[in-house]
């Protein structure tokens, strides 16, 4: 288990050494840069899944921006393009589970996706193909299986996650090996097979005698819309096994936590151990957006996604608490699916624009102290469509090394900009937008120019103190003047006089 | 082998999920059936088949559907009407469904011309499909036409052979329902067997063609029709009965009418044939007895939910599954309003589970009818002889205890320092009998108001079963992250068998640890926040000497200028050899103008551009300058 952890150390780490090779490019620019009119570059992009779609997409990021300017322009904002018609593999432990789920899988294939239905022990299943990814997502639907058939195992979808593929997996009571391992190298670590997550005070009317059938509050979500959708009030139903995070790994979403009184272990054994998860640390459903901004969402329940749970209705088992004639299962399932699919929550660069304030295009270096507006458009994926973003928390920094200036951007109809004033120290700058935000995918923009000191023509040309300087020169000239018409046009008196 | 057990269903508020059973391994069981149609799906069904129709295929799926299931649709004349005016009497499809439809509707009948008898039996014929043969044969015996039932054997025999797949032959079953039982059928019977060897097993739980629901429901209704019809047992065993039964019934969700309607087919032929009637045991309401409700309520029902009234219920035995003790053996229940009862609690049985083996009797028709039920028999707790206290570790002061009564918050707060630890002991007792109690969790939550910190203790309890709890401070740091604070200390106590969970807020916990470590920053949080503000600091500019200094040394450093002007005033000087000729004005102006840009270039220009105009400005001058001076010159040799 720990040496799962080490290795999902790595694998978050690899992207940040993508980012550094990228800014040692950055370095080498400025020499040559009155040739370099505008570059583009995507960070990591050579770990993406499918560089095609990465590089159309900085091809529509750009805009020429000026012809003779010495900037160098880097934007990446990481998107494995979520378009709705993702091929999706579903990985089921027996192909009855798409008839009990078969609400959550239609509405998957209203929304446009291709399902491909396979048992998870199909011999013939593939995940990678000559270096291919066969699908854009996996759904893995199979809490049981013990090794997964064909050549997918859990290194490849390790691997298919590190491309950018994103994975929803649905376990139970009956989790086998494989994923609780998927588990642990994501930075969730599930309990043993056979424990089920208790709760003595929130469990369902209608639960089977173990108080397995938990009613989770909608307090206990993430407290993050783009994830989990609109908050509303109804409870959600929740059977299966309890996850808890790693504490070492902060990409880890606890998307929904059990109450202050869950526990999880065998409900048929006495506690003879501290149980794997108590109270609120006890993850029901969690998530995780990697740095490749590739997202996965564990569920612990895979009847959390079945028809019976969506169409249910819910009460506590406490006297007098609340019956809801519907299950929250439903909206927030289609909620988790929007987002582990990349339908919600997907933002992008658009154009990049700045220049001294009074002008229109960028200059070929900026001076320092000038007044600068920069701007930025920035879209967000809704319905398929980009619709410009509407956030109110955007930063702007400008970063030589360290970041100098750092300030929020206005909106300004459809774009995001600032006016700002250069420091007073010279360098090759960046101007950076970093945006890295709870259910959005990381958003990063950066433009590279060049600040320099004053030329000689733009100090002070007269300094009080300097007065005396100035005085003696200017008498010196008006003397001159004044002695050279008095030198030659005065009349002598005669001397005789 | 799989053995599954029953959950509760409450009639009362029938609930869709109940049906969404436990698979428990425990060895060698029958199988029983883990879905059918509750009540509620059996109204979602009926809600679903009486959509409005939108041609005649809609209208018979619903019409044929609903009288499967023992309803009518809302208006039999409208329906009636419908399908008149849909018939096209030319066509094979029109005609199956009109009739087909009309059948199942009272005081309609479908118009019979000659041709329309010629029309379909033409289509009864070796060369139409199976399907064709099908819609064909029932619509003509639906219509009360005459046919040659030997023939139609033939056809399907021969069509078989070129259509070998499970729809086909599912169909050619179906046909041969209608067909006379005096016709040879014995070679069409042997394709159930065929068929049923074709399921697949999934995981021992379902058996389904992998051509999808509707078609394993078809044939479940085609097998049973035309095995009453022939009157010969249908050649499947009672798992695979089971087994089709959990697959047909698991979807609760239904795509399409037509699917919807080959589930009622097959909930009506399973829940009335002469053969095979799978039975649902399920309790009412959640299945637990307690001594305020001491009476277990079972329902035993056919697949569509419907009681079975004339079976009997046996208890064959009730076995504690802790101690595996049989508490009760061969008793009966007796039947009240339509639901089996047993009082239970009246063979005073202990709080936990108890395995119940019910057996089904009354019709031989009966399958699945030895049913595992597990019951669970819960109590009330109380929490006992709850005492707190501080105890030094050095035990130099004696401890001062206090007792705490349920559900009362003690009064005042504890405090414990690094060299204390804190205590509680208590007792959990059945609150019906006394009997001392071990609940599966008796946790100690300690919950720090201010950072919503939360640390959970379990309490164990010692061979008495008395619980003892002791709070290690200074050990135990690591785990309240060294924050010192008040705690609010909760007991909870909860177990699957208990009717009343705890959740006792006990007391105010003080926790001083010694070497309070600022909390680290948690990365998570701050990972997606925006970051603060930065703004440059701007150097200052450099000090200046003041003003007044330079003022007074401007003023000196021009003073030589105005002392020159008064000396020459003094002294008499003029410009009266000035004479307005040209060259003398352009000398001087051109002059000034150098002079002038010389101030431009200090303050604008740079040295080219400077260079550049006083080559234009110097030149003139220059010019101007000479002619000048050679004009004096000549004036002055003149006046000489």
């Amino acid at each position: 288990m720990h040496g799962g952890r080490v290795l999902v150390c790595d694998w978050l780490n690899s992207e940040a050494k993508g980012r550094f090779t990228a800014k040692a490019d950055v370095g080498l620019f400025p020499k040559m840069a009155p040739r370099t009119s505008d570059i583009q570059t995507s960070r990591g992009s050579t770990t993406l899944l499918s560089n095609k779609r990465t590089v159309s997409m900085a091809q529509t990021k750009s805009r020429l921006l000026g012809n003779n300017c010495i900037f160098f322009l880097t934007i990446s904002s990481m998107m494995h393009m979520a378009l709705a018609d993702g091929k999706t593999l579903v990985l089921l432990d027996n192909l009855n589970i798409r008839d009990t789920h078969s609400i959550f899988f239609r509405s998957l294939a209203d929304r446009g996706f291709d399902l491909t239905f396979k048992t998870a022990d199909d011999p013939s299943l593939s995940l990678i193909k000559y270096g291919q990814f066969l699908y854009d997502h996996l759904i893995i639907f199979s809490p049981s299986v013990e090794d997964f058939g064909g050549n997918i195992n859990v290194e490849t979808i390790t691997s298919f996650i590190d491309g950018g593929g994103n994975v929803l997996v649905a376990a139970g009571s009956d989790i086998g090996d494989p994923l609780r391992e998927l588990g642990s190298e994501c930075g969730i670590e599930f309990d043993e097979e056979k424990t089920a997550v208790i709760d003595h005070h929130h469990y369902d009317v209608s639960d089977p005698g173990e108080h397995t059938l938990i009613v989770a509050d909608p307090e206990n979500l993430l407290k993050a819309p783009t994830i989990v959708g609109n908050p509303s009030d109804k409870p959600i139903l929740f059977k299966g096994v309890g996850m808890v995070a790693d504490p070492d790994n902060p990409l880890v979403l606890d998307i929904l936590t059990g109450s202050s009184t869950s526990y999880s272990y065998f409900p048929d054994r006495p506690i003879s151990q501290y149980p794997h998860a108590v109270g609120k640390n006890t993850l029901l459903i969690a998530g995780l957006q990697a740095r490749n901004n590739a997202r996965v969402v564990f569920s612990g329940s895979l009847y959390f996604f079945s028809d019976a749970f969506f169409n249910s209705a819910v009460q506590k088992a406490t006297p007098g608490s609340q019956r809801y004639a519907q299950t929250g299962n439903m909206e927030l399932a289609e909620a988790l699916s929007q987002w582990v699919f990349k339908e919600a929550g997907v933002l992008r660069v658009g154009a990049v624009t700045h220049h001294p304030v009074g002008e229109s295009t960028p200059p070929a270096a900026y001076t320092i102290t000038d007044l600068v507006e920069y701007s930025v458009v920035i879209e967000k994926l809704s319905k398929g469509s980009w619709v410009p973003f509407d956030g109110k928390d955007i930063q702007l920094e400008f970063v030589r090394i360290d970041p100098f200036v750092r300030t929020y951007l206005k909106k300004n109809g459809d774009k995001y900009s600032v006016q700002f004033k250069l420091p007073d120290v010279y360098g090759v700058f960046q101007f950076k937008v970093d945006y890295n935000r709870l259910g959005y995918t990381h958003l990063y923009s950066s433009t590279q120019v060049s600040v320099r000191p004053l030329q000689h023509t733009q100090y002070d040309r007269f300094i009080p103190s300097a007065f005396p300087y100035y005085a003696s020169v200017f008498s010196m000239m008006g003397g001159l003047f004044v002695f050279s018409i008095v030198f030659l046009h005065m009349k002598e008196k005669e001397k005789s006089d | 082998m799989i053995y599954l057990y029953i959950i509760g269903v409450d009639m009362a508020q029938p609930r869709v999920f109940c049906l969404v059973l436990l698979t428990v391994a425990l060895g060698a069981q029958a199988l029983t059936p883990s879905h059918h149609l509750s009540l509620s799906d059996v109204e979602r069904l009926k809600g679903l088949l009486s959509q409005p129709f939108t041609d005649l295929a809609s209208a018979y799926y619903s019409i044929v559907g609903l009288s499967k299931l023992g309803a009518a649709v809302a208006d039999e004349n409208d329906a009636c009407q419908f399908l008149k005016a849909q018939l096209d009497p030319m066509s094979v499809d029109s005609l199956f469904f009109a009739a087909e439809a009309s059948q199942a509707i009272a005081d309609c009948e479908m118009p019979v011309s000659n041709e329309t008898r010629d029309i379909l039996l033409a289509a009864v014929s070796e060369d139409s499909t199976v399907t064709q043969i099908f819609r064909a044969v029932s619509a003509l015996s639906s219509l009360g036409l005459p046919l040659a039932s030997q023939e139609v054997v033939a056809a399907l025999v021969a069509r078989i052979a070129k259509e070998d797949n499970v729809l086909a032959i599912t169909t050619a079953l179906q046909t041969a329902t209608r067909l006379s039982q005096q016709a040879e059928l014995g070679g069409i019977l042997e394709e159930i067997e065929d068929l049923a060897a074709r399921l697949d097993d999934l995981g021992g739980v379902y058996l389904q063609f992998e051509e999808g629901l509707e078609a394993t429901a078809l044939f479940v209704t085609a097998a049973y029709t035309l095995s009453d019809h022939a009157d010969t047992e249908p050649p499947l065993k009672e798992d695979q009965v089971i087994q089709l039964v959990n697959s047909v019934f698991s979807k609760k969700s239904w795509d399409s009418r037509s699917e919807a309607f080959s589930v009622a087919c097959a909930a009506a032929a399973l829940s009335s044939n002469r053969f095979h009637v799978p039975v649902i045991v399920s309790t009412q309401g959640p299945a637990t007895v307690s001594h305020s409700q001491p009476i277990l309520h079972l329902l035993v029902t056919d697949i569509l939910s419907n009681p079975l009234a004339s079976a009997n219920l046996l208890v064959e035995s009730a076995q504690a599954v802790a101690s595996k003790s049989v508490v009760l053996s061969q008793a009966p229940f007796s039947l009240r309003d339509g639901i089996f009862e047993l009082n239970f609690m009246a063979s005073q049985p202990a709080s936990g589970y108890y395995q119940f083996t019910v057996a089904v009797t009354g019709d031989s028709r009966l399958v699945a009818n030895q049913v595992e039920l597990k019951v669970k028999v819960s109590t009330e707790v109380a929490v006992t002889n709850m005492d707190l206290s501080v105890v030094d570790k050095d035990q130099s002061i004696g401890t001062k205890t206090s007792r705490v009564d349920y559900p009362f918050k003690a009064k005042g707060s504890f405090t414990a320092d690094s060299h204390q630890n804190f205590a509680m002991n208590f007792q959990l007792v059945d609150a019906n009998t006394g009997v001392e109690l071990t609940p599966h969790q008796t946790f100690v939550r300690f919950h720090n108001q201010k950072t919503g910190q939360e640390v959970v203790f379990v309490a164990e309890p010692d061979s008495k079963n008395l619980y003892k709890f002791e709070l290690d401070t200074a050990e135990r740091k690591s785990e309240f992250d060294s924050m010192s604070g008040t705690y609010v200390l909760h007991l909870i106590v909860g177990d699957a068998t208990l009717e009343n969970p705890i959740l006792w807020n006990v007391a105010d916990v003080v926790l001083k640890f010694l070497d309070e470590e600022a909390p680290a920053a948690i990365q998570s949080k701050t990972l997606y926040m925006p970051k603060p503000d930065i703004q440059h600091l701007f150097r200052e500019p450099e000090k200046k000497p003041p003003t007044v200094v330079s003022n007074t040394f401007t003023a000196l450093v021009l003073s030589p200028f105005l002392l020159l002007l008064i000396l020459w005033f003094k002294l008499g000087a003029n410009i009266s050899n000035f004479s307005l000729s040209p060259s003398s004005v352009l000398f001087h102006v051109g002059h000034a103008c150098m002079l002038g840009l010389m101030y431009v270039y200090w303050t604008h220009l740079n040295m080219f551009q400077t260079l550049k105009y006083l080559a234009i400005i110097g030149s003139l001058t220059f010019l101007a300058g000479n002619r000048m001076l050679a004009q004096k010159a000549v004036k002055r040799l003149a006046s000489k």
